[in-house]
């Protein structure tokens, strides 16, 4: 089968400052799989993720999203691409001061009726829909509160939900859990293998533990300086390549 | 930790950036530019003390002749190089250069010397430098073995030194120079004479007493004898005045902001900084906001006069345009300040740009627009009270009325003391509400 999306020769030069964030990169994601990416801080895994939905202009290089060339669409058609991919961030990214279920609806505005949604009017399937998603991750009840009430935890599933409205093909996660305490993350981790294993939605995520990335993951792709330096299964990274990824002082830490 | 670069005198420095000419060149400029601020801020005081109280009491700043200006030219330009070669001047420090020997130590005493000296002959270098094609040849750097360096390539290399209180620094006493002269010289420039505020204190005592004795006569019953420039008598009474102050200042606010709010997103940084043509419109708007926020709405006032003829309605549009350039600039600087993860949120979904504008930018700046809004009112209830000094229409009208008609009409200062106590309680209780309100809301 087809892949659901291929990266081709990808480099993204930042102007200012003239930093090689992404270093010709290659690679290639079949539908159904659970992608993790690595690498340390600043190793260019937040730059690759919004270069696929373009947040990010790549300088360099080729994106094949379902047969539809990325890097070549129209305004018009990168929007219908990106309501196709759907985003969660590492700040949860909510818009603080409006309620979760505006939160949510937001994520249908790719599909909605633009004259009704200046108005912030949503078709009632959409409002069921939306409530529907928060019963999903268990805040049915945090609806019509404000954003800034919830707990980070509660805030990632209202982005979770944000990302269910979008009934996406591909779900980014962008450090999805590193603002979360360890139990929480593996809440949201497990919303998120969820929408993998239940709807086939094809999840690419950056992830900091390497334990999180083990036990989800169903394949590995490593970044250092912007060059992947890995790619394979959770199992085969041992202590030699781990040492190759994160540095010579790196050690590995569990979290449960 | 870096590891030290090779202790070579070569041109070949690797932490020394011989085309990085820009910040040296702009802190000499700002070097030499400070000590012709001394200088000049010197002469004027000389000029005044000397001159002015001496010889002939109209003297008024003098400036020297050419080869005067010549001297001062180079005296300053001297300085400058002092500054640079013994001191961290406030041009250095501005854009992070520092002095060094080949150790990256600070140098010595007599390096600095010979640097200063050798200095003089820098057009010799450039010349020579360009004529060969060449780097310009420093011979200030190569004789004395030191160095500007820019202290972000060095940072690593510098040996930690205890800083000096900043008052002995070169810097802390120059800027120590230039705060005294500037003051020195504005105390001269705007003529302050304490004698004259203690010692004629009692010419204005008998105002003072008409003032705390306010007369409310006219509060509800109009004043007949009130005319505008020769016109039929107006019947105004103060209350009726406040009255018209207050709505003129509420629908200049109100006309203001909804005129300001679509503007605010044309001066947004992060909202139109998406093509050359939002540039373009981000610096029309962002100019326009500049130039009509400068103009006073006193001067707006004169010209509506004259447009619409005098009135209310005059001021009520001179404050609307002040309104509107001064809640834009606010409304804009509210919009770039916002949180961006929302929005690249919202556009990750698919949504439109504007869409992304709706639910990302707008329920962010709602809250601050309001407050900023009445935070307008406060101000344009107070200028609506003065802006009939050039017929803008309001209680001013009182006010004026009456000062310019001390000795024609009895008690006039009573009268406007009365006028005075109704503006106070107004603007005072207006100020305490929309201060609650706007606590409320932040």
């Amino acid at each position: 089968m087809e892949p659901l999306l291929v990266v081709e020769h990808l480099t993204k030069i930042y102007q200012r400052g003239e930093v090689l964030a992404l270093d010709d990169i290659s690679f290639t994601v079949n539908r159904g799989e659970f992608l993790v990416l690595i690498g340390l801080s600043g190793s260019g895994k937040s730059t690759l993720l919004r270069c696929i939905n373009r947040l990010i202009e790549p300088t360099n290089g080729r994106i094949v999203f379902d047969g539809i060339d990325v890097t070549k669409a129209s305004p018009r058609e990168l929007r219908l691409i990106r309501r196709r991919m759907a985003m969660i961030f590492q700040n949860f990214n909510l818009v603080k001061r409006s309620l979760v279920m505006t939160n949510v609806l937001s994520g249908r505005l790719g599909y909605a009726n633009p004259w009704l949604s200046a108005l912030q009017k949503f078709p009632p399937s959409d409002v069921e829909m939306a409530m529907a998603n928060l019963e999903r991750v268990g805040i049915p009840e945090q609806a019509y509160k404000r954003a800034d009430e919830l707990s980070g935890g509660q805030q990632q599933r209202v982005g979770i939900a944000r990302a269910l409205m979008q009934k996406p093909d591909l779900l980014m996660a962008d450090e999805p859990v590193s603002a979360l305490d360890p139990a929480t993350s593996n809440s949201v981790m497990q919303y998120i293998e969820q929408m993998n294993k239940e709807d086939g939605v094809t999840v690419i995520t950056s992830l900091h533990f390497l334990s999180l990335a083990r036990r989800y993951g169903t394949r590995i792709l490593a970044l250092k300086d912007g060059k992947i330096v890995f790619e394979g299964l959770p199992a085969e990274i041992d202590e030699a390549k781990f040492k190759e990824i994160y540095g010579e002082d790196a050690e590995e830490v569990e979290i449960r | 930790m870096a590891k030290m670069p090779k202790k070579s005198r070569s041109a070949r420095d690797p932490l020394y950036s011989p085309r990085r000419i820009r910040p040296r060149i702009l802190a000499f400029t700002v070097d030499w530019m400070s000590w012709g601020y001394i200088a000049y801020s010197v002469m004027y005081l000389l000029n005044n003390y000397w001159y002015h109280r001496y010889v002939d009491y109209y003297g008024t700043l003098t400036l020297p002749d050419t080869w005067g200006w010549l001297v001062v030219v180079f005296a300053t330009l001297e300085l400058a190089a002092i500054s640079h070669a013994f001191g961290h001047s406030i041009g250095l420090s501005l854009f992070g250069l520092r002095l060094l020997d080949e150790e990256y130590r600070p140098p010595t005493f007599k390096q600095r010397l010979i640097r200063f000296i050798w200095w003089h002959l820098l057009p010799v270098g450039t010349i020579v430098g360009l004529v060969l094609k060449r780097q310009p040849g420093l011979f200030h750097d190569t004789r004395s073995k030191t160095r500007m360096y820019l202290i972000a390539d060095v940072k690593d290399f510098i040996p930690a030194t205890k800083p000096r209180k900043w008052y002995l620094t070169h810097r802390g006493a120059m800027i120590v120079a230039l705060i005294t002269a500037t003051f020195w010289v504005g105390w001269l420039v705007t003529e302050i004479d304490l004698g004259a505020f203690f010692g004629r204190m009692s010419r204005s005592t008998y105002i003072w007493k008409d003032l705390v004795t306010p007369s409310f006569e006219h509060f509800i019953l109009p004043e007949t004898k009130l005319t505008v420039l020769g016109a039929q008598p107006i019947e105004l009474t103060i209350l009726g005045g406040i009255i018209e102050s207050v709505f003129m200042a509420l629908l200049a606010t109100v006309i203001g902001a909804v005129l300001a709010f679509p503007l605010s997103f044309l001066g947004a940084r992060n909202i139109m900084g998406f093509s050359p043509l939002g540039w373009m419109i981000y610096g029309v708007t962002r100019g326009f906001f500049n130039v009509f926020r400068s103009i006073e709405s006193l001067l707006w006032a004169i010209i509506f006069a004259i447009w619409v003829g005098h009135g209310p309605f005059a001021g009520a549009l001179a404050l609307t345009i002040h309104t509107i350039a001064a809640l834009g600039k606010l409304y804009s600087e509210q919009v770039e300040g916002i949180d961006p993860g929302p929005l690249e949120a919202i556009a990750a979904t698919g949504a439109r740009r504007w869409q992304v504008v709706r639910f990302g930018v707008i329920p962010q700046i709602i809250p601050s627009y309001l407050a900023f809004t009445l935070y307008r009112w406060d101000i344009n209830v107070r200028m609506s009270t003065i802006i009939a000094i050039v017929g803008g229409g309001g209680i001013g009208r009182f006010l004026f009325f009456y000062k310019n008609n001390v000795g024609l009409i009895p008690n006039s200062w009573n009268q406007v003391g009365a006028v005075v106590i109704t503006i106070v309680a107004v603007v005072w209780s207006l100020d305490y509400i929309s201060g609650r309100v706007r606590e409320k809301i932040t």
